[in-house]
């Protein structure tokens, strides 16, 4: 064993959601402040409720169909979207690191992806057949759809990986602990490279319903630490990193995009749907320390920034207890309020969104902000997109039932 | 009614996402890119559309489109009699 853990690398990266199929258009409309949140029509058919409109950021075109295109080979019906995004994110990724078909994949690889659902659309077609249309027959492919474990399973077909593949879930953080755990592969030795992720596809009839339920939806659009904010808004998608080792990215001289420095993970043991302010601060100071970017550098803060009155003031305290007097000058950003919140590929997304803002060292602007709150006096990257000095990224995401991410990335000297 | 090859392509194309166009007689499964995970979905469509039951090994012999169509109309009938 060589001494001290490995270092991790990012070398490739995907993106697919509602700004758009690719990194390059998802980075240029989030830099443009080309908002993709947009009122739409569900209609749950004839066995259930009126149909109701909500707002949405919902992925665009043809996903089978692009899905085809780009793997070169037919796909049909066999798999849900979420599982439909991890594979296009995934293959994005891998052709940027030019991994794509090389050995190590078939031998010193993972997947990890994070989804806080699953198969949902799949799930509610089936039991609208069941409990709407009383059909005692259920679609024999409900099972293989609808599983959390189907993104890294097709995954893992797809590309051929035949070491460590597995899903996490935890809520808003899933793709954060996704990364984390694939990043703990790598570390620890088991692995050399590691597709690192997550996905979500639960915008229908009946899952938003229940998310109005909770009383945390926007009925407007998504407002991160706005005075006037009032709630979140869903949006569908997924994203994935090719993290490697240091080591072994060097010897094939790939091109690094960023280093994964710091990864602080917590626990609030607190509530169901509430914040706590200790357990945000927690995992934000372990990857802030990890990294060493507590000397007030600047940093770019890509924020939970949920839109709901209580997470934006949580993490606003957040942000000033971690950071004490240099908040001030943190450049904070809230891409939500673009691409809606993805749940489970949260994380993921805003992490590629960070590390071009990184890349291109122009901070996206937070949308829809209708002015300040006292509850939430931060350094706000409004419009139009400003450009920021900070070398590194604080991903922070906090999820339902207290279980917190905070991952820092920093750029190669 | 004899059962059309046009409405059990229907089924099959929307079912297992396949361009209809490309769905002629003469293509093998294979050409067509239909494997046994878009078989178990086109079959029960079918099943559920005709109300019947087809059996597991029925297409143990199947060549190409054509014959998959001629066995599931065979089967249909069979099981509808």
């Amino acid at each position: 064993m060589a001494s001290g853990p490995r270092r991790v690398v990012v070398t490739g990266m995907g993106a697919v959601c509602a700004l758009g199929n690719d990194i390059a258009q998802t980075w240029a409309a989030a830099r443009d402040g080309r908002g993709a949140i947009a009122p739409h029509l569900f209609d749950p058919g004839p066995n259930g409720p009126a149909p109701h409109t909500t707002p949405v950021a919902l992925v665009n075109g043809d996903i089978v169909g692009l899905a085809e295109t780009t793997l070169g080979r037919r796909i049909g019906a066999s798999l849900d979207p979420f599982a439909l995004y991890a594979l296009l994110t995934c293959h994005q990724a891998l052709t940027q690191s030019g991994l794509m078909g090389a050995e190590v994949l078939k031998t010193r690889s993972a997947v990890v992806l994070g989804h806080g659902f699953a198969g949902i659309q799949t799930l509610e077609l089936s039991y609208e057949r069941f409990y709407g249309q009383k059909s005692a027959r259920v679609h024999p492919l409900t099972v293989p759809r609808v599983m959390v474990s189907a993104p890294v399973s097709a995954v893992a077909m797809e590309f051929c990986v035949r070491g460590p593949v597995f899903a996490v879930s935890s809520a808003c953080s899933s793709s954060g602990h996704a990364i984390a755990q694939a990043a703990a592969l790598i570390t620890s030795g088991q692995v050399d490279v590691a597709l690192a992720g997550g996905s979500e596809a639960i915008a229908t009839p009946a899952c938003l319903r229940a998310w109005e339920g909770l009383q945390a939806m926007s009925p407007t659009t998504c407002r991160p630490f706005s005075r006037d904010r009032d709630g979140m808004v869903i949006g569908e998608g997924g994203g994935a990193l090719v993290l490697e080792a240091l080591d072994h990215a060097e010897a094939r001289g790939a091109p690094i995009i960023a280093e994964l420095a710091g990864i602080g993970l917590s626990s609030d043991a607190f509530h169901l749907t509430q914040p706590s302010l200790e357990g945000a601060v927690s995992a934000m100071t372990a990857a802030c320390a990890q990294a060493g970017v507590l000397d007030g550098r600047p940093v770019l803060i890509s924020a939970h920034g949920t839109g709901t009155p209580l997470n934006d003031a949580n993490e606003a305290a957040a942000i000033h207890a971690v950071f004490e007097a240099t908040w001030k000058t943190q450049p904070v950003i809230a891409t939500k309020s673009a691409h809606g919140h993805l749940i489970g590929a949260a994380s993921v997304i805003q992490g590629v969104i960070g590390l071009m803002a990184l890349k291109e060292a122009v901070a996206p602007p937070i949308l829809n902000w209708l002015g300040e709150d006292p509850h939430c006096d931060l350094n706000l990257m409004l419009a139009p997109a400003t450009p920021i000095a900070a070398r590194s990224l604080l991903l922070n995401a906090f999820a339902f039932g207290g279980l917190n991410t905070a991952l820092v990335f920093t750029l190669p000297d | 009614m004899a059962i059309s090859d046009d409405e059990l392509l229907d089924v099959i194309a929307q079912e297992a996402l396949i361009d209809r166009a490309r769905l002629v007689r003469e293509a093998t499964l294979e050409d067509i890119g239909l494997d046994s995970v878009d078989l178990v979905s086109v079959v029960f469509a079918i099943e559920e559309k005709y109300h019947v039951e087809i059996a597991e090994d029925a297409f143990a012999k199947t060549g190409n489109l054509g014959d998959f169509l001629d066995t599931l109309k065979a089967q249909i009938e069979k099981t509808k009699a």
